[in-house]
């Protein structure tokens, strides 16, 4: 909505105890004949989408909000762009605001991308004069051309993502609320965007980004609100709340990997693995971190020649790293019983993600297995003396730069 | 939404009432024409069932002396379709901006304003259409459109009224749309469109129908058009009591539910 002009100096945007319920229908009446049936009554529970948030986000700060899916952060930039309303508290904008939640919003198919700027932009609440003012630099910042005047229905999903984008950033807001839409259009276009977003945070206008993606927050944002299940958990520096948030993230999810599975004839079988960092089983570790996995055997008869492997894969299924004890020549004659096999690997070099763990006994000739398990376990790797996250190892890189005059 | 906004918001206004002319008759092969066919064909029908199955006579104008039920006809229906095609669009639209309501906001009211400003700009080039047609009869009223922009203002009113209460309360009950498809029947035939009052034997209907709902309007509109009478005051007053009224209650009833939209659709 229009600019507030009770301005407070240096804040722009109050959050004051808010809280949002919604109601959860159990039998929801859509026609009048229910709705009578069920004696004027829907049956619903209230659910709890945010309780008791407060916050101030001060003027020029780039603020990020992170939670997992049901945290609460959707329903807040939604409450504060006005677009739900609380139960209780009060929300304050301070500021020229503009809520980015979905791009092209109210775009219309047959409607040219002209006219679709117009109302796309006066949707978002510029003026006519405003918008007649931005065009150019509006069809411009889209690199759409001659293709404005043409219907948005044959428009590309890229051209309808630019389009939208250029409108969108031209509001001008001295606030900007942000949904989860910085990924979008090639790579190029991206470019543009992360360059149109410094000059917004330089220009010193205020940015709320709501993302699940905890490496954005860290990156781009000065302050970091880490929503959990409608409660304000943690609000403060970015590189500790990412932190803990990926490792609680982590620790939740632990279980949800693919379920083992297994093939080979049997005569020996790896009852279990284990991850251990300094002697003690964990399922997540540090990169740099000294790491050994255990593979606990048996084999009931006498078994010649086993060899183990293990590999580690990313979820992707891309190897990592795929070693045997064969290339190390340590195969005995002969095993039986039970026992366990250690490979331990020194300061660990793979990028925070998570990984899954295969292992295998073969015959000496390796064409006979024995054992195969299939996602044995599946580990988490967080951030410890690289902060890269992608690719899948580090191979330690050292920058440097000069530029010629 | 608070009146500032809604005025703050007033070129989206413009642009979905401009997008609403725009998109209506896309993919059609006559397009805008179908805006003058629609009364047309149903003038022809209603005019021969009115005159050769009831063998109805159209009353007599009082300042031109003419007699012809099609021109009678028309000038009661294009203000009553008016309120009906308005209000039965309006009915989804509020639905029909789920995307965006959840998306932005912008003063819900708009979705329902611009298609009845939209109607109004086709019914005025109605009533154009029609003057003309009064013409070919030898009859020049374009003077009557002066009081008649003033009886279509009232009439916005209340079609306002009952479109923003309707598509309100749709979002919560999806058989609005059906009701009112009755509801307009009976305002239809309850209102001295296809039939005229003192033709008809009742005397309660004759008494009470140019003092209807919907009758109020049609019987002015047919005093202004039809037999070139300025209406009494008594009328004007009636008529503009009730559209504030209706207009004024849809507006309350919508800024009550429209916080909740966003949730609700």
């Amino acid at each position: 909505m229009g600019p507030l002009l009770n301005s407070q100096a240096g804040t722009a945007l109050t959050v004051d105890n808010v809280t949002k319920t919604f109601r959860i229908h159990h039998e929801r009446a859509s026609s009048l004949k229910q709705y009578i049936a069920s004696g004027g009554r829907n049956r619903y529970e209230e659910f709890f989408a945010l309780r008791d948030v407060s916050f101030d986000v001060a003027e020029g700060e780039a603020v990020g909000i992170i939670g997992h899916n049901g945290s609460g952060k959707s329903t807040l930039l939604k409450c504060m762009a006005k677009i739900l309303t609380p139960n209780q508290g009060r929300i304050e904008i301070h500021k020229k605001m503009a809520a980015l939640l979905e791009l092209g919003a109210g775009f219309h198919q047959e409607l040219s991308g002209r006219d679709n700027v117009f109302l796309n932009a006066s949707i978002l609440g510029m003026g006519r004069k405003e918008i007649t003012t931005r065009f150019d630099e509006i069809v411009e910042f889209s690199g759409l051309g001659d293709f404005i005047e043409s219907p948005v229905k044959t428009y590309s999903s890229g051209m309808y993502v630019r389009l939208a984008f250029a409108v969108a950033i031209n509001v001008d807001p001295e606030l900007l609320l942000i949904d989860e839409i910085l990924a979008v259009g090639d790579v190029t276009f991206q470019k543009k965007c992360m360059e149109k977003f410094v000059d917004f945070r330089t220009q010193g206008r205020t940015l709320v980004l709501v993302t699940h993606d905890a490496y954005t927050v860290r990156e781009f944002c000065d302050r970091a609100i880490w929503l959990d299940h409608g409660v304000v958990r943690r609000d403060g520096d970015p590189a500790d709340i990412v932190d803990e948030y990926t490792e609680t993230m982590l620790g939740a999810e632990t279980t949800d990997g693919a379920e083992a599975t297994r093939r080979g004839d049997g005569r020996i079988q790896v009852t279990r693995t284990e991850l251990l960092v300094g002697g003690i089983p964990v399922d997540r570790f540090r990169n740099g971190d000294d790491v050994t996995i255990r593979l606990h055997w048996e084999a009931p008869e006498p078994v010649a020649q086993p060899v183990f492997s293990v590999t580690i894969a990313s979820l992707a299924g891309a190897a990592v790293t795929e070693p045997s004890t064969r290339d190390v020549g340590m195969v005995p004659e002969s095993l039986v019983g039970s026992g366990h096999v250690d490979v331990s690997f020194a300061a660990v070099p793979l990028v925070a993600s998570r990984y899954v763990l295969h292992t295998e006994i073969t015959g000496w000739g390796r064409q006979q297995v024995y054992d195969h398990l299939q996602n044995a376990q599946t580990f988490d790797v967080i951030a410890g003396v690289t902060n890269e996250t992608h690719g899948l190892v580090t191979m330690h890189p050292t920058w440097s730069a000069s530029s010629g005059t | 939404m608070s009146l500032r906004s809604a005025v703050a918001h007033r070129n989206l206004l413009y642009l979905l009432t401009l997008k609403e002319l725009r998109t209506r008759y896309r993919k059609s092969i006559l397009g805008w024409a179908w805006s003058l066919l629609n009364p047309i064909s149903q003038m022809i029908i209603f005019s021969i069932i009115f005159l050769a199955i009831f063998g109805g006579k159209a009353p007599r104008s009082s300042s031109s002396g003419i007699e012809n039920f099609p021109l009678y006809f028309l000038s009661g229906l294009l203000p009553f379709q008016f309120v009906s095609i308005s209000v039965g669009a309006s009915i989804g639209s509020v639905q029909g901006g789920a995307s965006l309501i959840k998306k932005v906001a912008f003063p819900h009211e708009h979705l329902v304003l611009s298609i009845v400003f939209a109607q109004l700009v086709t019914v005025c080039i109605e009533l154009l259409v029609l003057s003309a047609s009064f013409l070919l009869f030898g009859h020049f009223m374009f003077q009557w459109l002066i009081p008649m922009a003033l009886l279509l203002v009232l009439i916005s009113l209340f079609t306002t009224g009952i479109a923003l209460a309707l598509s309100a309360a749709n979002v919560f009950f999806h058989d609005i749309n059906y009701l009112w498809g009755i509801a307009s029947q009976i305002l239809f035939y309850a209102s001295p469109i296809i039939w005229v009052v003192g033709q008809v034997g009742n005397e309660a209907i004759n008494t009470y129908a140019p003092w209807g709902p919907t009758g109020a309007f049609v019987t002015a509109s047919h005093q202004i058009l039809y037999q070139g009478v300025f209406p009494s005051l008594e009328r004007w007053g009636y008529i503009a009591v009730w559209s504030l009224a209706v207009f004024g209650l849809g507006a309350w009833f919508f800024n009550r539910l429209s916080p909740r939209f966003a949730e609700e659709i």
